[in-house]
């Protein structure tokens, strides 16, 4: 008998130990790309183009200094940021809000117009992108940030409405109630008393929503052209270049200075954002 | 939207005991519906309007010059797109790419998540890495791969040659082009996939298995009888949330492939797209977003019921 346990002891050991193996094997084979992407951006042309692939090399960064030097990039850059927060703040302000009502106030009506909101993930973008490049070259809006925040807020408000709609119910009812004994409106036991316990749900997904903007193409390829062009039309750009070929030290460069950011904030959020993702799934 | 419901109420404390109640029943109303007013006035405006509009183009003629829509013309654009050639194929193509990239990565996504998933100090450190392909932007996602797969100068193939695989162009064959669309987009995705069903598996209560273990369930009935009917929901709640990011497919398409060789990969995003602002047919390309979107509305709808069927099931 005790020879049996220790035995399935053992093998459950070994099991455990495959598990772990194969979780650190699998994480590498994804990340993977990501480690090529950033080690091809060190890399001069003649070690990119090269059989076989090197490992090692000189790494220089040329590549990086001549294109933040171009003054389109570094343009783009700042495009891309100031939309991405731009767009980011808009819709965590009025989706929270409208989370929070969804969540809390009991209002007639809004539940249509809740599941409204929500069934509107299921548009696809093209069907917005075309009617508003029609309208927005009618009005003279065409390459503006604004224009191209309020297109992102199509998609991020219905996300991040549903995702703190999810925080909001899981909070006590008693906070408000309390609140509003002592004299608060709605309004002020919201932002006095809800939004600031909500700090890191809400940090959380705005992080999320700017993540979502920054790596956006459609709209941008569509409304903009020159003055509000975000960074990943020029990577579309390179990447699609067939008249000049494969400009590849540029694309990893491009792609590493617009991932790099992303992860650290991702990372930087992981715990949240992971549960918001598993929370996402489950509830909406 | 705060002074308003805030003016009101001072404007109560002076009137007379019969008219307050229903200006505070106002004042309610308002500062309730307010919350939702920003979120609903912004939608309504990019939202709502362009989907209207879209359909008001899709039966009109767009004058080019002015950007408007001139005369009604019926289903005239809708006749003209169903003997379009190219849209058929888009609409094909994107069926068989969702058809195989989804159960791909419910599949795999689910079963890394079961594999790996054991207790151990680095776990959190590995579920952290897992989140790092799927922030990369799609469109960088497609360029590296697309680098990756280069038949002259890429890794893939070097190392395929390694062990005798040949020398496949990936983005020269029509078959492997789709193929590589579609690794593209599980390289990006299945990484969610694990992450929502770890979190799934984490919350599994531990009692019924322990109570398995006691009856001698060996793991085939534990997998089977347990942990499947349980994650059930879940699994069907990811295929809804991946199914709502997956019929977008659009800048994996345009940075890797651009929907070639020929129309290979012109996933149906992709060809509007290009029919509208490369050959400006907008009028048509409106009538096209608009059988995407009924058709997209319709599915949306059926997965969303079937979920909840499940939700109610187990």
């Amino acid at each position: 008998m005790s020879g049996a346990t220790t035995i399935s002891r053992r093998r459950q050991n070994a099991a455990r130990y495959v598990r772990i193996w194969a979780g650190i094997l699998l994480a590498a084979i994804f990340l993977f790309p990501v480690f090529w992407m950033i080690l091809s951006s060190f890399k001069l042309p003649r070690d990119i183009f090269t059989t076989p692939p090197v490992l090692f090399f000189d790494p220089t960064l040329e590549t990086y200094i001549s294109y933040i030097q171009r003054a389109d990039i570094s343009k783009r850059m700042i495009n891309t940021v100031i939309v991405a927060t731009g767009s980011g703040l808009l819709s965590i302000i009025a989706g929270s809000m409208a989370g929070y009502a969804l969540a809390r106030v009991r209002i007639k009506g809004a539940a249509t117009f809740g599941v409204l909101i929500l069934m509107s993930r299921g548009v696809p973008p093209i069907a917005l992108a075309v009617p508003m490049f029609l309208v927005a070259r009618k009005l003279g809006l065409t390459d503006l940030h604004i224009t191209l925040i309020l297109a992102y807020c199509t998609f991020l408000i219905p996300y991040v409405m549903w995702l703190m709609r999810g925080f909001f119910v899981g909070l006590p009812k008693e906070l408000e109630e309390s609140a509003m004994l002592d004299g608060c409106s709605r309004f002020g036991a919201f932002f006095k008393v809800i939004a600031p316990i909500s700090i890191p749900g809400i940090l959380s997904t705005l992080i999320f929503s700017i993540i979502l903007a920054w790596e956006e193409l459609l709209f941008a390829l569509v409304l903009t052209n020159r003055n509000a062009s975000t960074i990943p039309v020029a990577i579309a750009g390179i990447a699609g270049d067939t008249v000049t070929g494969a400009n590849w030290g540029a694309l990893t460069a491009v792609g590493t200075m617009t991932v790099i950011p992303v992860v650290i904030f991702a990372l930087l959020v992981q715990k949240w954002l992971i549960k918001g993702l598993a929370d996402g799934a489950t509830k909406g | 939207m705060v002074v308003p419901a805030d003016t009101i109420k001072k404007g109560n404390e002076g009137v007379g005991p019969s008219r307050p109640r229903g200006y505070s029943n106002l004042a309610d109303f308002a500062s309730r519906w307010s919350f939702m007013m920003p979120a609903i006035i912004i939608l309504m405006a990019v939202l709502a309007y362009p989907i209207f509009y879209t359909i008001q183009i899709s039966f009109a003629n767009l004058d080019l010059a002015s950007f408007t829509a001139t005369e009604w013309v019926g289903w005239e654009n809708y006749q003209a797109i169903l003997m379009d050639r190219g849209f058929k194929n888009s609409m094909k193509v994107t069926g068989i790419y969702l058809a195989w990239a989804m159960p791909i990565q419910m599949i795999l996504g689910f079963g890394i998540a079961y594999l790996i998933n054991a207790e151990w100090k680095g776990r959190a450190i590995v579920r952290a890495l897992f989140l790092i392909p799927m922030v990369v932007a799609p469109v960088v996602a497609g360029g590296i791969w697309r680098m990756m797969l280069d038949p002259l100068w890429g890794l893939v193939n070097y190392l395929l040659g390694l062990i005798g695989m040949g020398n496949p162009d990936w983005l020269g064959n029509s078959t492997l082009a789709m193929a590589t669309i579609i690794v593209i987009d599980t390289w990006r995705w299945t990484p969610f996939v694990v992450l929502i069903a770890t979190a799934a598996l984490m919350a599994l209560p531990r009692e019924v298995f322990e109570a398995a273990d006691i009856d001698g369930a060996n793991w085939w009935t534990k997998l089977w009888s347990i942990t499947l009917p349980l994650l059930a929901p879940i699994i069907a709640a990811t295929f809804v949330v991946r199914w709502l990011g997956a019929v977008k497919m659009f800048d994996i398409a345009l940075a890797s492939t651009s929907g070639g060789p020929g129309d290979a990969t012109n996933v149906v995003n992709l060809y509007i797209y290009e029919q509208a602002f490369r050959s400006l047919r907008f009028a048509e390309s409106a009538a096209m977003a608009v059988i995407v979107l009924v058709l997209t509305m319709i599915l949306t709808g059926i997965f969303l019921l079937g979920t909840r069927k499940l939700e109610n099931m187990y």
